[in-house]
């Protein structure tokens, strides 16, 4: 039970990964369109506003892109043997599984505080249900990493830390550069 | 009860090599310091898994069906083996 909910990569990985974590991103788009809740980061989730539904499906699928460039590029720099792309977009894809429990979450009715002292508990409560949650997916995002590219020992944990620090900040950079402009 | 080929020593886990090998046919015995062949030195699962990497052709897919694991798992089952032969390797050579 714990490998299947923290490392289900030792079973499955590439193209199966890849079409079923498609699927639970597909319908995580749909459960986010309804509830306004935002993936505007590879381990991003904010309850939002509401915006075309393309913009939900956008949202996790270039998280998920640029995830799967940034960890394949650290993969073949620091990997013992060949890294395949299709194991890290597929184990990447499907790591993202927990934000579909995201995104219910954010069914939780918030008002957005205007200023630091305006957080409302309802506020609070939503940031306490979802930040197992995005644990969760950083420790699938690790394993998938791991098996994925091999790689052992210190290396494996250094390399992780720095290509995710790299995907959050571009991911970042290019949803604002992309689709801030279709949220507000 | 199924024996077990002792590879390391259980007193300084250094490399055991074999003294003495018997004919079972005539009981003729040969003594001296042999090393134990590099497959031999790998443990009983990496032992069974090199013998069906080759069963299955040295397909890597085939295996992970078989094993019922994912490709990547089993790549890096036999990365593993492949580096702990090369540590064995290098330890031989060194001596």
């Amino acid at each position: 039970m714990k490998q299947l909910l923290f490392n289900p990569f030792i079973r499955i990985a590439g193209a199966r990964s890849l079409l079923l974590g498609w699927l639970l991103m597909l319908l995580t788009a749909v459960i986010a369109y309804f509830s306004y809740c935002h993936f505007d980061g590879v381990i991003d989730a904010h309850d939002g506003c509401a915006a075309p539904f393309w913009i939900f499906l956008a949202e996790p699928l270039l998280a998920w892109g640029v995830a799967v460039l940034v960890f394949y590029l650290a993969g073949i720099i620091v990997a013992r043997s060949g890294v395949r792309l299709i194991d890290i977009a597929g184990t990447l894809a499907l790591a993202r599984w927990p934000m579909l429990v995201v995104a219910i979450a954010c069914f939780i009715p918030v008002t957005a505080p205007r200023n630091l002292y305006d957080i409302q508990p309802s506020v609070i409560m939503l940031g306490i249900v979802m930040l197992p949650f995005i644990i969760w997916m950083i420790a699938l995002l690790y394993n998938a990493y791991s098996i994925s590219t091999g790689v052992r020992g210190g290396k494996r944990i250094w390399s992780f830390i720095i290509a995710l620090v790299i995907a959050e900040a571009l991911s970042k950079a290019l949803f604002f550069w992309l689709l801030a402009d279709y949220i507000r | 009860m199924q024996k077990k080929l002792p590879y390391i020593c259980p007193s300084c886990t250094a490399p055991l090599q074999v003294q003495s090998l018997a004919c079972s046919q005539c009981d003729t015995q040969v003594t001296g310091s042999f090393p134990l062949p590099e497959l031999l030195q790998l443990n009983e699962e990496e032992q069974r898994f090199v013998l069906e990497f080759i069963r299955s052709s040295g397909s890597l897919k085939q295996m992970a069906e078989q094993l019922k694991l994912s490709y990547p798992s089993v790549r890096n089952i036999l990365d593993d083996i492949i580096e702990k032969l090369n540590a064995t390797k290098a330890g031989t050579k060194k001596k």
